[in-house]
């Protein structure tokens, strides 16, 4: 199959939206809770992980 | 029959749930009919295995020398089936020299945890819980 080749922040956003998904299908019954916890999740996991990427940022180098 | 006797069957079914939901992503919840679950499942497990491969990640063998890669195979063999998928996908092996490939093998760790996670959501559907 031909390589993918994604930035992080890319990675971050696919892993976030996929993963957001599946837990709002799994976790809650109601499409509207569902779409409230996917959009919740997704935040969190975006936000979360810019915010590990910056705290990470001094020891980089 | 006693009443913990005719509970059996019920049990015996939502492990079988359970086993085929692993085996094949999703399979678990079409049994007991949980449509748009099953399609959720099958597709996100699908699209991450196939991510994961596309990005090169590492595909734990079975009976790695340290408890990381005895872990990642269980995560990876998580995927069910799967897990030959993968293989079959990465004709050219994994490359975690760079950060593609370490994130596709998180990827298909994550596929491999999210499917154990949608068995044991069947399971405890077919047991009759809230799920």
């Amino acid at each position: 199959m031909v390589p993918l080749h994604f930035s992080h922040l890319q990675s971050l956003l696919l892993f976030a939206l996929v993963i957001s998904l599946a837990f709002g299908t799994l976790g809650r019954r109601k499409p509207i809770e569902r779409v409230k916890y996917a959009a919740w999740s997704f935040a969190m996991f975006v936000l979360v992980g810019i915010a590990l990427g910056w705290l990470m940022y001094p020891f980089s180098r | 029959m006693t009443g913990g006797g005719e509970a059996e069957p019920s049990a015996a079914r939502a492990v079988a749930v359970a086993l085929a939901g692993w085996l094949v992503p999703g399979l678990g919840h079409a049994l007991l009919k949980m449509w748009g679950r099953a399609l959720a499942i099958f597709l996100t497990v699908g699209f991450l295995v196939y991510l994961g491969a596309g990005m090169r990640g590492n595909v734990f063998e079975p009976g790695g020398e340290d408890a990381f890669a005895r872990l990642g195979y269980v995560a990876d063999a998580g995927t069910g089936s799967f897990y030959f998928v993968a293989r079959a996908l990465e004709i050219s092996g994994s490359d975690v020299s760079h950060a593609d490939g370490d994130y596709g093998t998180r990827f298909l760790a994550t596929a491999g945890v999210l499917n154990l996670l949608a068995a044991l959501h069947a399971y405890e559907a077919a047991r009759g819980r809230k799920a």
